[in-house]
């Protein structure tokens, strides 16, 4: 983590007195283990430059740190990289050229431009060369980027994300400082400290004058504060609009919960078993089902069972409900109490496990659980041309998805002991061509069988 | 008179006041005939409790009288609390006591017959019947006199009761009138000792002539007599069953009986056995489950020798069967080693015999509670804490199932299954295979079994936490905090249950940090932990810098399926039992080893159906690229960006800034160690474009399907690895060193010098066996010694400076190492559970638990 600072023309000595630092001396100061150091390679009437660096303990850097058990833990690139850590190293040994307060005799030179040029880094950012130079460039400075050379033995990338960037332009010192004790921590992808409305002043102080002219105003408020909570504090920017996606996926949700419990009425189930339940908003819709007695909702997440529990607290004093029980449980696994249920369901569970392991899970459900009846969703992956998304699945996780004909006939292959009969319908807008988006079958237990 | 007294219970003495009871035991105890331990008396514990044998209070006035009444009946009860207490704890421990008190009324008889029922051991009365002249006679001279009216009433309650004690059930009643008594002792009749070795046999059935192959295979031989002989002098033992279900009850059951009359084996009682005495005895009973197969060998017997030759038979078997004992007790040295019974035994039951006992060593648990309103049948072994081994039989198993220092020898001959011999001390098993099935029966346990084998483990048995008992450590605690991470690890990543037999475990680095001043980590301190547990000849393996994988290989799908129930030609699997390749990738490896296999004619020349190999895959990229690249390369390009600009800045500077020379020289040397990061995480990848750039180095052959590895030496193992790396282009060897001496061990520090120089890993330092200990505690199985290149890319590129080396010195390691125990221990349990056929639930269990231990944060860079 280094810059270094360079100006040109009259006058430049004068700058070693804003920085109060004296040419003759190196400048060491341990903070907590990090060493800052300090040093002029030039220093004429014409040319100064100087460099703060930081030789941090890479060990005291990491101390303490959350995620302490990761095998990374010791690489690490912040102690490298230009970021918030760096800045707050090197606030006290800038502090007089940051504040402007030389010694009296040369406050004249704090509002006084100079032609500095810049070089600070390494940088780690995610912003693109382009989107570095828009940060700089409407504040007046000549933007280079260098980029180190990769050359691995192996392919493994084809750029670094890590640049040393020089800044080129006529500035007060303070100011050029200020630039960079707000941008630093906006181009580095990481923050080191807890950001709270502390950061909001600090912004203010160091913005002052030029950021809200500045036409990134808002990114670089987003990135600094980093979290919405505190974000917002700042600004009430228009709400995003909602995209149109989620709204069709919550409707299609909706439609499938209510088709499950419409099914269900038709059966009479006294007891339903919901297999990953998620937020268990199936399972409320099941516990308002006519003459249901006991429905259960398996979930292996704890955070779903958490958000479920209260949902069902919600619904608990409403008239003919049947509060849902969570079970922590999975289909890999034999689970006696869920033995001889009237109804078990999978809605857009199968779809998450890899195909290879279903046909054991549809043995345990269908012949050693063996319920009364059974429903199966899953996307039908025909309409998907629909949503113009032919050649991708609906959902990262996904493991597979079917066409009608592949669910229908894997079904009856699940059906080994031929005890139980198939029905298959779809849920949603039904497309002549590819079908409705989602596929439901209902395995229904023969009367005479076991 | 001569009385014999029972190895173990109470001998209850019964007699008034003066009857001569205590002076009786007296003179037992003096003629050593009896010990005084064995002697309880009331008076005694009165004494003790109370300081005072007797309270008189005869002649005193009424109100004193009734305070020293109460006195001492207060003392009497807390007297008796006491002594009950001792008479329990002996006959609990299955030792002699004699209770010396009047006993006079039949309750405080009723009472011990209640406690000696309770605890399985025989209750005998000795009855001192003396003439009430006599008793006050001897009252006027004792100390404290309890008075002839007392004496009086005491000797009428006696006589009263006198004719009484014989029915209440004691196992023996004694009366004596003063005459003089020898004792003799009778020893516990189902403690024997082990002699020259026994031969446990499993459930026969009547399938005679699988026993006779087995007693041959055992090197029994047959005398002129038609007697089976063992020149060395050995017994074999059956654990019952012998008879039904199969074609030749009748016939084992002669061979056993006239085999056990001449001492040349013994057989203990089971559920058949009793069935059929019990028809031979002439109840009512109903003859099913194969034991009418046992009736119509009699009829047909009959028909052949006729009525009185059957009735002889008859006769003998049904005495022969009734009086089988429920266990055998197998000492070696007067220590019980081996018990041998039917169908189970509780540890408070070993070396005791009850209807009780009985019942539960031919039934075994049949005590069905109800939990959910649906029944459970205990399993017995559970509370089997005794370390004496029990061997059993009863329950068909397809191979001897040993848990918790039990093991099932049943392998369901009658079943087509196999006839097994358990041979002690050997601690070997033997066993012939089944001419057929014999049964006919629709529900074969044996492929009830295999059916069920696959079936999806029981998650109630593992949510709350729960134990592994394991051969090699005993018993393993995996906490419920880390069961459902493991679950869910299970449920979303892993490959299916039934392929994830093995996790491997963890390995710790050298326990103590490197003396040396250079050095994070070095052979040293390794090879000092191994020879500081009294291991002295270690091996040392190069460590290849890869990813870690277990292959599970099988001969064709067919095996798979037979196995995993899945129809494949096996799984590649990483530490965390994910999927290594992505399924195409696999699928070719997969395929191209399998021919590497075939060719070399593996599975044929091993017999077997399945190879299962732990081993390292390399290049480290073909796993880590991602990692690599946003964490290994990118910190690299950090620091070679920054020290590079510094030191160029800094040596621009120094030319006319000498001061600044000590600053350029610090850069220089970080810029170094940067640039040797860089260098060091590239050398352990390169591209891969074809599966031919891959390289697997196997360094466990884990196991085969009819049996594991784990009594191997690692010489063989690192053997095996050459043979597959000569035969598989996919395979590469794995160098080795063996360290036995000073000079051995000179030349692997210089070997792990040279070749983590060049940036290679390390070695890892393994005992000369795969499974070792020191007084019976488990050694870690290897210690890892890392590189000191190796080891920036651990512990940062600037680890080696000395101010960072003393900090990172300062690391512990025990945890590291105790979880490494653990999971190696899991590991072993888990393959042997599975290569010896058991539930893949029982096999789980290891597996779920490796995986929850791993899920409990460790320092990862140990």
């Amino acid at each position: 983590m280094q810059l270094t600072i360079r100006a040109t023309g009259e006058n430049v000595k004068s700058i070693s007195h804003l920085l109060s630092k004296n040419p003759n001396n190196l400048y060491e100061r341990n903070q907590k283990g990090h060493l800052v150091r300090f040093f002029y390679s030039k220093f004429t009437e014409d040319e100064l430059e100087a460099t703060i660096f930081v030789t941090p303990d890479p060990i005291g850097l990491i101390q303490n740190k959350t995620n302490s058990y990761d095998i990374t833990h010791y690489i690490n690139d912040r102690e490298f990289a230009a970021s918030s850590i760096f800045l707050s190293l090197i606030r006290s040994a800038l502090g007089t050229a940051l504040n402007g307060q030389p010694k009296e005799e040369q406050m004249e030179w704090v509002e006084h431009p100079f032609a500095f040029t810049l070089e600070l880094g390494p940088v780690n950012s995610t912003l693109s060369d382009r989107q570095l130079r828009e940060l700089f460039e409407p504040l007046g400075y000549g933007v280079e980027i260098t980029q180190p050379e990769l050359h691995y033995s192996f392919r493994l990338k084809e750029s670094s994300q890590v640049r040393m960037i020089s800044l080129a332009g006529i500035q007060t010192l303070q100011n050029s400082l200020r630039h960079l004790f707000v941008l630093i921590p906006v181009i580095d992808d990481y923050k080191h400290y807890f950001i709270d409305e502390k950061e909001i002043e600090k912004l203010e102080r160091y913005g002052e004058g030029w950021l809200e002219k500045h036409p990134l105003r808002e990114v670089i408020y987003r990135r600094a504060l980093r979290f919405k909570e505190v974000y917002s504090l700042v600004e009430n920017t228009t709400a995003e609009a909602p995209k149109a996606e989620p709204v069709k996926k919550s409707r299609l949700n909706e439609l499938r919960y209510e088709k499950i419990a419409e099914t269900a009425e038709t059966l009479h189930p006294k007891t339903v078993v919901d297999f990953g339940s998620g937020e268990g908003k199936l399972a409320v819709k099941l516990g308002f089902v006519s003459g249901v007695r006991e429905v259960l909702a398996v979930e292996p997440s704890e955070v779903e069972i958490i958000k479920a529990k209260k949902r069902f607290e919600k619904a608990k004093g409403q008239e003919a409900f049947v509060e849902p029980e969570t079970l922590w449980g999975s289909l890999f696994y034999y689970d006696e109490r869920l033995k001889d249920k009237d109804l078990m369901i999978l809605c857009e569970v199968i779809e998450h496990i890899d195909e290879m392991r279903l046909p054991k899970v549809f043995d345990t459900l269908l012949h050693l659980y063996s319920p009364k009846s059974l429903i199966v969703t899953t996307p039908n992956r025909e309409y998907n041309e629909i949503y113009d998304m032919a050649e991708h699945f609906r959902h990262d996780d996904h493991r597979f998805e079917w066409t009608r004909a592949e669910f229908r006939s894997w079904c009856a292959e699940r059906n080994t002991k031929g005890i139980y009969e198939l029905e298959f319908t779809g849920i949603g807008e039904e497309h002549p061509e590819q079908g409705a988006p989602t596929q439901m079958c209902l395995f229904r237990r023969k009367v005479n069988a076991g | 008179m001569r009385i014999g007294l029972p190895h173990a219970g109470i001998v209850l003495l019964i007699g008034p006041s003066n009857s001569g009871k205590s002076t009786f035991l007296k003179r037992q105890i003096e003629e050593k005939a009896v010990l005084p331990s064995e002697v309880v008396s009331s008076d005694d514990f009165r004494m003790r409790v109370g300081d005072l044998e007797f309270i008189d209070w005869k002649n005193r006035p009424q109100d004193e009288a009734n305070g020293l009444m109460d006195e001492y009946q207060e003392l009497s009860k807390e007297a008796f609390t006491l002594m009950d207490n001792v008479i329990k704890a002996r006959c609990r421990l299955n030792k002699l006591v004699f209770v010396d008190a009047t006993h006079l009324r039949s309750e405080d008889r009723k009472r011990y017959i209640e406690l000696a029922k309770e605890n399985h051991v025989p209750i005998q009365a000795i009855v001192f019947d003396v003439n009430e002249r006599i008793l006050t006679a001897r009252d006027e001279v004792r100390d404290n006199p309890r008075g002839k009216r007392r004496i009086k009433q005491q000797y009428q309650i006696f006589r009263n009761e006198k004719r009484f004690i014989k029915k209440e059930g004691f196992t023996a009643v004694h009366t004596l009138k003063e005459e003089e008594v020898e004792f003799f002792r009778r020893t516990n009749p189902i403690e024997l000792d082990i002699d020259k070795g026994i031969d446990v046999i499993g459930d026969i059935h009547g399938c005679y002539e699988e026993l006779i192959e087995l007693l041959t295979k055992l090197g029994y031989e047959e005398n002129s007599e038609g007697f089976y002989i063992h020149p060395e002098g050995r017994r074999f033992v059956s654990v019952g069953d012998v008879m039904s279900r199969g074609p030749e009850s009748l016939k084992t059951m002669m061979f056993f009986y006239q085999h056990v009359q001449k001492g040349l084996a013994l057989m203990v009682d089971s559920n058949h056995g009793w069935k059929i005495a019990r028809w031979l005895d002439g109840r009512q009973v109903v003859l099913s489950h194969g034991d009418e197969k046992v009736e119509e060998e009699f009829r047909v017997y009959e028909q052949k020798v006729g009525i009185e030759k059957l009735q002889e038979i008859k006769q003998q078997l049904k005495d022969f069967l009734l009086n089988a004992p429920s266990h055998y007790v197998f000492q070696k040295n007067g220590v019980p080693v081996v018990i041998v019974t039917h169908a189970g035994i509780k540890d408070e039951f070993i070396g005791k015999q009850s209807q009780t006992i009985s019942d539960f060593c031919r039934y075994g648990d049949s005590d069905e509670s109800r939990e959910n309103g649906r029944p459970v049948r205990k399993d017995w072994t559970i509370g089997h804490h005794k370390s004496v081994l029990v061997v059993w039989g009863h329950d068909p198993k397809p191979k001897p199932l040993l848990v918790n220092q039990t093991i099932n020898i049943d392998q369901g001959v009658v079943f087509g299954g196999q006839l097994t011999a358990y041979r002690y001390p050997e601690r070997e098993f033997s066993a012939v295979e089944a001419k057929q099935d014999y049964s006919g029966h629709p529900d074969n346990p044996l492929i009830e079994w295999e059916k069920n084998r696959l079936n999806p483990p029981d998650i109630a048995k593992f949510l709350k936490g729960y134990s592994v008992l394991t051969e090699e450590l005993g018993e393993v605690r995996i906490p419920p905090e880390l069961v459902k991470p493991a679950i869910d690890t299970v449920s979303h990543f892993t490959v299916p249950i039934e392929q994830l037999v093995y996790i491997p475990p963890t390995m710790s680095p050298t326990p103590n940090p490197s003396a040396m001043e250079n050095y994070l980590e070095h052979p040293k301190e390794a090879i000092e932990y191994f020879r500081a547990n009294g291991i002295h000849t270690m091996i040392a393996e190069k460590k290849h810098m890869g990813s870690r994988a277990i292959l599970f290989l099988f001969k064709d799908e067919e095996a798979s399926e037979k196995h995993t129930g899945i129809r494949s030609l096996g799984t590649i699997h990483t530490r965390t039992g994910k999927r290594f390749f992505d399924r195409e990738t696999e699928a070719q490896l997969l395929r191209q080893i399998n021919e590497d296999l075939k060719r070399m004619n593996y599975f044929e020349e091993k017999e077997t159906e399945f190879v299962l190999l732990d081993a390292e895959i390399m290049p480290w990229n073909l796993k880590a690229k991602e990692l690599i690249s946003s964490q290994y390369a990118h910190v690299a390009e950090n620091a070679l960006l920054d020290r590079t600009f510094l030191r160029d800045k800094l040596a621009a500077a120094a030319k006319s800034n000498t001061e600044l020379q000590h600053w350029l020289e610090e850069y220089e040397q970080k810029l170094g160690n940067a640039q040797d990061f860089n260098d060091v995480f590239q050398k352990y990848c390169w591209d891969v474009d074809s599966v031919e750039a891959i390289q697997i180095a196997p360094f466990h052959i884990l196991a085969h399907s009819n049996r594991t590895f784990f009594d191997k030496p690692h010489t063989w193992h690192m053997e095996m690895n050459r043979h597959l790396a000569s035969h598989s282009d996919l395979f590469v060897e794995t160098e080795y060193k063996m360290i036995s001496d000073e000079a051995s061990e000179a030349e692997v520090i210089d070997w792990w010098k040279e070749i983590t120089e060049d940036g290679h890993e390390g070695i890892i330092i393994k005992p000369e066996f795969y499974i070792a200990r020191q007084r019976g505690k488990l050694l870690q199985p290897a210690i890892k010694v890392r590189g000191s290149r190796y080891l920036k890319i651990i512990y940062g590129m600037d680890y080696l400076e000395p101010a960072n080396l003393i900090r990172l010195k300062n690391r512990n390691t025990g945890k590291k190492q105790k979880l490494a125990l653990k999971e190696f221990t899991l590991g072993i349990e888990g393959i042997s559970r599975y290569v010896n056929g058991e539930t893949i639930e029982r096999v789980h269990e290891c597996v779920l638990g490796a995986l929850a231990l791993e899920s409990d944060p460790v320092d990862p860079r140990l």
